[in-house]
C-alpha cells in the first residue's frame, strides 16, 4: 500500500518524548465505534516519525480486528506507552488515524523492537518464552495503525497521571 | 450451535482468575462522551466473584472521568503464567469507600505501590465495583502451557477439615489446624492469634516455622516461637483482617510497607509489657483470614480469632490460597464454638490419679524468682518478662497456691470462680488464656510447666525452688 495520506494535522511530538518512545515499551492502544463502545489492543511494536509528526503502531489485525475496524471507521486512537522497568508511561491522542498493511520497512520493526522488549523484562524477572508467547504475532498479520499525535498526557502512576505534556 | 459451545464453553471470570494477581498491569480502554478514547494500565484489578471485579480509584483521571460518565470500560488482561490475553467488557455499578472489599484493595495496594517503589503516593480513594457483562479470548499470540500446580487446594482443604474431626478441645484443635497447613498446604510459617476481649488486642497461641528464623541462634531464642506475639486492633494485615472480617492478602511485599512497619512498630509506643510482632524479617507474601464464630441466626459473626500465614516467596498466597484458607477458617470457627469449653457450663473430669506426691519438694538447685506486678498482672521469671494479663493473673495465682499450700492440681472451673482473676465476663474465653500460659512456659523452657490432666484439669510442675515477689 502507497503511504497514507489524509493523515489530519495535529501537534505532534517533542523530541523529548521522541526520545522516550524510541526504545522498546509495551504499547497498548485504545479506540471507539460509532456507538462509543470502547476497544483495546496490544501492540507488537512503535515508532515515530523523525520530525515527532507521525506515529505508526504495528499490532496483530486478526486478533484485534474489531479495534482495527474501529480505527478505519472513526479515525480515533489513543496509545500509550509504558516502561515496565519505572513504570513511567505516556499516552498520545489522535484523531483520523489511518490502518494501511505495513511497508517492508515497518514489518521488520518487530523483530528488534521485541529483541529490545525482552531485554527490558527479563531484567524485571519475566522469561523470555513467556514475553515470545505474549507477543507472538504472524507478519501476515501485521497491521499498521498511523497518527498525528494531537496531545501528549503523563501517564506515569501517581498525582500527575493525566497532566498533558508540552510538545 | 450445540457443538460449538460443546468445544467453546462460555470463558468465566473464574476460568481467567490467575490473569487478576496483578502480576502483569492490566489495560483498559475507555471513551469520553465525544467519542474520544483513552487507554491506561492498572496495577490492581480486584476480583470480587464471579460476576464482579473492582478497580483501584486512586487519583481523579481520565479513566474515572469517562468511566462516570459512560460506565463502559473494556479491560485487556495476562495470564501470567501462560501468557494467553482476555477482554473483559466491563459496566461501572458504584464506588465504595470502606467497607470490606475497600479494606482488602487497600492492604493490597499498600504491597503493590510499595513493590514499585511508591508507597506515599498510592492511596486509596475508592473501590470502584464493576459487573463483567462479557469476556473474550483474545486469538493473538502463543500461550505457553498452564503451570502445573504442586497441589489441590480442595483436597488439601479436605483433608484439613477430616483431620479436625473429634479435636480434644481448644488447644488439640489448633495444633492441628497448625499441623494441616504445614502438610497439607505447603506452609511454612503461620500463626493463630485469639482476641483478648478487654483490649481487642491478638495474641498468638499457636505458631509454625518462627524458631529458627533469627539471623543468629541469640537472635532466635530472644525472639520466642510466636507464641504470645500480640497485634493491635487496625495493625498490619493481621489487625486488619480482624476489624474488618475479611481475609487480607499481599502478594508483593517488602520490608518498608506501611503495613508490615504498623505491624512492628505498633509496639514500641505500647503499654511496656507487650511481647512485639517481629514476624518474618522480609515478608514478600503475606495472607490473614478471619476465623468467625457464628450463632445461630448471625450472619456476621463474632471475631474467634485470626488464621495468619506468611512467606518469602513472592505471590506465595493467589486467590484460591485465600479461598482454600477462608474455608478451613470457617471450619475452624464452627469447631471452636461447638468445644466444650466455649460453653459457660464448663465440662471436668472427675479428678483421676492424684500426683504421685502432693506438692514433690523441688529438686534442689537455685531458686527462681517470680515477680508479678498488679497493675497490669505481668509476671517476670527471674528478670525476664513472660506473660501479663489474665494469663499473667492465672499464672500469679497458681504459684502462690503451689508455694503456700503446696497445691499442684487445679481445676479451670476454680479459676474461673476466683475473685482475684480478672475475666472480664462470661464470654472470656479462659481456655484459651491456659493455652497461652502453657505454651509460653514450654518455649521458656525453663523449671516451671503446666501439664493438662483431664478435661478442665491440670497441673503445674515445679522443679525449683521459688522466690515469690509481689511489685505494687
Amino acid at each position: 500500500m502507497a503511504e497514507p495520506d489524509g493523515l489530519q494535522l495535529g501537534a505532534g511530538v517533542g523530541a523529548a518524548v521522541s526520545r522516550f518512545l524510541d526504545r522498546s515499551l509495551s504499547v497498548n492502544v485504545a479506540s471507539s465505534d460509532r456507538s462509543n463502545r470502547p476497544l483495546v489492543a496490544r501492540a507488537v511494536a512503535a515508532q515515530a516519525s523523525s520530525g515527532g509528526e507521525r506515529l505508526t503502531v504495528l499490532l496483530d489485525g486478526r486478533a484485534n480486528a474489531e479495534l482495527v475496524a474501529a480505527v478505519a471507521d472513526t479515525g480515533r486512537l489513543a496509545v500509550v506507552f509504558s516502561e515496565p522497568s519505572t513504570h513511567r508511561s505516556l499516552q498520545v491522542k489522535g484523531d483520523g488515524a489511518l490502518v494501511a498493511a505495513p511497508t517492508a520497512e515497518e514489518a521488520a520493526l518487530t523483530g528488534p523492537y521485541l529483541d529490545g522488549f525482552i531485554a527490558e523484562l527479563t531484567g524485571i524477572g519475566f522469561t523470555e518464552p513467556f514475553i515470545r508467547a505474549v507477543m507472538s504475532c504472524d507478519p501476515a498479520d501485521l497491521v499498521a495503525l498511523h497518527v498525528r499525535p494531537a496531545t501528549v498526557f503523563d501517564q506515569t502512576p501517581g498525582p500527575k497521571a493525566g497532566e498533558p505534556v508540552q510538545a | 450451535m450445540s457443538d460449538r459451545q460443546d468445544h467453546h464453553p462460555v470463558l468465566t471470570l473464574d476460568a481467567i482468575r490467575t490473569c487478576l494477581e496483578g502480576v502483569i498491569p492490566a489495560t483498559i480502554a475507555t471513551v469520553a462522551p465525544d467519542g474520544t478514547p483513552n487507554v491506561s494500565q492498572l496495577s490492581q484489578v480486584h476480583y470480587v466473584d464471579p460476576g464482579h471485579i473492582a478497580l483501584s480509584y486512586q487519583f481523579f483521571n481520565k479513566t474515572r472521568a469517562n468511566i462516570l460518565d459512560c460506565r463502559d470500560a473494556l479491560l485487556e488482561v495476562i495470564d501470567p503464567s501462560t501468557g494467553a490475553q482476555y477482554r473483559l467488557r466491563l459496566d461501572y455499578l458504584r464506588t465504595e469507600t470502606d467497607g470490606p472489599l475497600f479494606e482488602s484493595m487497600k492492604a493490597k495496594l499498600s504491597g503493590i505501590a510499595s513493590h514499585v517503589g511508591m508507597a506515599e503516593v498510592f492511596r486509596l480513594r475508592g473501590a470502584d465495583l464493576f459487573r463483567v457483562t462479557e469476556i473474550e479470548a483474545v486469538p493473538g499470540g502463543r500461550p505457553l502451557p498452564a503451570r502445573i500446580r504442586p497441589r489441590s487446594l480442595l483436597s488439601a482443604v479436605r483433608r484439613a477439615c477430616e483431620g479436625l474431626r473429634g479435636c480434644a478441645d481448644l488447644s488439640d484443635l489448633l495444633d492441628r489446624a497448625i499441623m494441616a497447613l504445614r502438610d497439607l498446604f505447603g506452609v511454612e510459617h503461620a500463626l493463630i492469634l485469639l482476641p483478648d476481649a478487654a483490649s481487642g488486642r491478638l495474641f498468638t497461641v499457636a505458631a509454625l516455622g518462627y524458631e529458627a528464623s533469627g539471623e543468629a541462634a541469640g537472635e532466635a531464642s530472644k525472639r520466642g516461637s510466636g507464641i504470645g506475639w500480640e497485634v493491635a486492633p487496625g495493625d498490619g494485615v493481621i489487625g486488619v483482617a480482624a476489624r474488618e472480617r475479611v481475609p487480607i492478602r499481599i502478594t508483593h511485599m517488602t520490608t518498608d510497607v506501611a503495613y508490615s512497619m504498623a505491624m512492628r512498630q505498633g509496639t514500641a509506643a505500647g503499654p511496656l509489657h507487650e511481647i512485639p510482632f517481629p514476624g518474618l524479617e522480609r515478608p514478600h507474601s503475606q495472607l490473614a483470614v478471619p476465623i468467625l464464630t457464628h450463632e445461630a441466626g448471625d450472619g456476621r459473626g463474632g471475631l474467634g480469632g485470626v488464621l495468619f500465614v506468611e512467606s518469602a516467596q513472592e505471590m506465595r498466597f493467589t486467590y484460591d490460597d485465600e479461598d482454600a484458607l477462608a474455608t478451613l477458617a470457617a471450619q475452624l470457627g464452627a469447631l471452636m464454638r461447638s468445644l466444650p469449653a466455649a460453653q459457660t457450663t464448663e465440662v471436668e473430669d472427675p479428678p483421676a490419679e492424684p500426683a504421685p506426691a502432693p506438692a514433690p519438694a523441688p529438686a534442689g538447685g537455685p531458686p527462681i524468682t517470680v515477680r508479678h506486678y498488679t497493675t497490669d498482672d505481668s509476671v517476670f521469671l527471674d528478670h525476664d518478662y513472660l506473660i501479663k494479663g489474665v494469663a499473667g493473673a492465672i499464672l500469679w495465682k497458681l504459684v502462690r497456691e503451689h508455694t503456700i499450700l503446696g497445691r499442684t492440681d487445679f481445676t479451670n472451673r476454680e479459676l474461673r470462680l476466683a475473685p482475684d482473676i480478672p475475666l472480664p465476663d462470661f464470654a472470656e474465653n479462659l481456655e484459651a488464656r491456659l493455652i497461652l500460659l502453657q505454651r509460653r512456659l514450654d518455649d521458656r523452657r525453663g523449671p516451671l510447666r503446666i501439664e493438662k490432666t483431664g478435661r478442665g484439669r491440670f497441673r503445674l510442675l515445679v522443679e525449683t525452688p521459688l522466690r515469690l515477689e509481689e511489685m505494687q
